[in-house]
């Protein structure tokens, strides 16, 4: 299941005149040609329409996201090696039904969070699944570059290349990548001593994306309660909405800005303060960028090579002066 | 040119003190750097050595990066310093030589028993191969660490090829340098070897082992009877008092940049009379008088 991407500018203006010729554009937001050239998408989740499905068996978006997605995850080798030392395997592919969580067969869940806003009770469903931050640690940082943010603002692991060392997992302030051990490349090298599997995560339905086609989450939303477009638009709408409805925002700022952006009528802090935390359960808190306190060191390092250019060149010129003046002085 | 020798302490300079900074500044962030870039795979806390007193910190990503780029901007500074000063000064005693993977095959023998070494020159022809494949191993590390840092900082979304490119390249001469760190150490370790371990903390290796094994290197240059010590600067007082040293050798200048070595080149290699020396070696054993003293 290779989902690489590789969404070039060209590929992009196709896929978004394939979109508009199907008639979807105007309803799913699917970017226009002219803004389309920029490449940069973003994703909006308006939670003053999302009513979690209540009516079905599970939320629209669930269903669709495992459609598209459960099939394909192969199934575990079976029995799956015991890594060494921590003896911890994390097999799903016998709770594949989960939808409460966020689970590799299961890249996205609902949360439900109910407030007392001053008496007034609000009930709020939030969809949850990978955020696409802008500068993902997860995807910078992988030793493998398996997770890799890609122009078009997605960020994906490629299964192929993944070792399932969870590292994605643990930089993610939202901890959502999840692990299914027993499949990858792992088990080709050495499989109880090195990873443990594959990390699974929303790849912003990549593949339709680069057909034209809109995510799949998005395009079953029942309420109109997602969308997708180039980032400038999306995030201009977002922010018009939360003025609108005297709302909030969420994933603008968070871990240095994201590619999702939640519209709130109820503030995020009290939304996380209600929901379900715990592994497979995200918060809605503030979170920082930790990787941000690194750009400065980062950038004396690019400057390093100038620095020893500059001290090379100084000391053999020195180095050199002083020898024609003691040449010189010799006579 | 000139080698700085001291017959009263039985030393003479293989290093100035600038090419002794170099080296530790290489040696010791290379080391830094394998080990936060081996922290940077996810083992620590699966290795349990996050447990390990001190070692909390390898568990964590964030913090053996700022490690890692601390580190980086010793280990490129000292790297881009190394190539510029040496190579606009044209010190070329590292450099390999025509015949060298032949010599080094032969000498190697020896430590095996099969032949008798060569004279050597400054340096073995092995090292001078090391030291090339070495620097081949450093520039791709930097190389593609660069490419891997720009990415961090200002580019996540570049293209996936050349990050694909620059990780994995990275991760391989990652392994490498720790082969050539294990192979450096033990060739230190082999006993024909071990005299030199001396000179790359003090700057000096003794001057029979010198006399002996690298005739070349003492033959053919200028030699100054003693030296300025790194170790121990002050007994040079005493020995001007005794007559020991000829003072104005002991210039100011270049002893400034390379105490150990006044009037040597910066990497201390011999340049003049090259081309004599090596048609006329002198091969002595230790004890013997040298012609160049």
């Amino acid at each position: 299941m290779k989902t690489k991407l590789n969404m070039n500018r060209r590929r992009f203006l196709k896929s978004v005149t394939a979109a508009a010729m199907i008639g979807t554009a105007g309803v799913l937001n699917v970017p226009r040609t002219a803004e389309a050239g920029e490449g940069k998408l973003a994703t909006l989740i308006d939670l003053t329409r999302c009513n979690g499905c209540i009516d079905r068996a599970a939320p629209a978006c669930v269903s669709a996201c495992k459609k598209v997605k459960a099939g394909r995850l192969p199934e575990p080798v079976d029995p799956i090696p015991i890594p060494f030392p921590t003896r911890k395997v994390e097999d799903w592919s016998k709770k594949k039904e989960v939808e409460s969580r966020l689970t590799p067969y299961n890249l996205i869940f609902v949360q439900k969070a109910e407030v007392d806003m001053g008496g007034d009770k609000k009930t709020v469903f939030i969809p949850r699944r990978c955020m696409h931050c802008d500068n993902p640690a997860c995807a910078t940082l992988c030793p493998f570059a398996a997770n890799h943010k890609f122009e078009n603002g997605a960020v994906v692991i490629d299964p192929d290349t993944c070792f399932g060392g969870a590292k994605c997992q643990t930089l993610c302030p939202w901890q959502i990548p999840q692990r299914q051990s027993g499949i990858g490349v792992y088990l080709k090298v050495v499989p109880t001593l090195m990873g443990n599997g594959i990390m699974v995560k929303c790849d912003l339905c990549s593949d339709l994306l680069k057909e034209g086609k809109t995510p799949a989450c998005i395009e079953a939303c029942p309420q109109k309660a997602m969308s997708i477009g180039p980032r400038k638009e999306i995030y201009a709408k977002a922010e018009e909405l939360a003025k609108k409805i005297g709302g909030y925002l969420y994933g603008k700022t968070e871990n240095g800005g994201t590619g999702t952006l939640y519209v709130s009528s109820v503030p995020f802090d009290r939304l996380d303060g209600v929901i379900r935390k715990g592994p497979g359960e995200p918060g809605l808190g503030a979170v920082k960028r930790r990787m941000a306190g690194t750009d400065s060191l980062g950038k004396a390092v690019l400057a390093a090579p100038a620095i020893g250019i500059a001290a090379g060149v100084a000391g053999a010129f020195a180095l050199v002066s002083k020898r024609k003046a003691r040449m010189k002085k010799e006579g | 040119m000139s080698i700085s020798i001291n017959e009263e302490k039985n030393r003479v300079v293989r290093h100035g003190m600038l090419e002794l900074a170099e080296h530790w500044a290489l040696a010791l962030s290379g080391l830094v750097l394998l080990l936060s870039g081996l922290f940077e795979l996810p083992m620590a806390a699966r290795y349990k050595i996050t447990a390990i007193p001190g070692f909390a910190w390898s568990g964590d990503f964030i913090s053996s990066l700022v490690i890692h780029y601390v580190a980086s901007v010793v280990f490129i500074v000292a790297a881009f310093f190394h190539l510029f000063y040496h190579g606009l000064l044209h010190d070329e005693g590292l450099l390999p030589q025509k015949g060298d993977l032949k010599a080094s095959v032969a000498v190697i023998k020896t430590f095996f028993g099969k032949g008798e070494e060569p004279p050597f020159d400054k340096y073995l022809p092995e090292q001078r191969l090391a030291y090339l494949g070495m620097a081949v191993i450093i520039a791709g590390i930097i190389l593609t660490g660069l490419v891997k840092t720009y990415k961090n900082i200002y580019a996540p979304d570049l293209s996936h090829t050349l990050i694909l490119w620059s990780t994995w390249l990275h991760n391989i001469f990652f392994v490498l340098f720790i082969l050539a760190f294990v192979g450096h150490i033990g060739a230190i370790i082999l006993k024909p070897n071990r005299p030199m371990v001396r000179g790359i903390f003090t700057g000096a290796v003794r001057l029979d082992y010198a006399r002996h094994r690298h005739p070349l290197w003492l033959s053919g240059s200028d030699i100054q009877e003693a030296y300025q010590s790194p170790v121990k600067a002050a007994d040079i007082s005493a020995l001007v008092e005794a007559g020991a040293v000829v003072a104005d050798h002991i210039t100011e200048g270049e002893s400034g940049e390379s105490p150990a070595s006044p009037g040597a080149n910066a990497d201390g290699t011999v340049e003049t009379n090259k081309a004599e020396t090596k048609q006329g070696p002198t091969h002595e054993l230790p004890g013997e008088k040298s012609t160049n003293e």
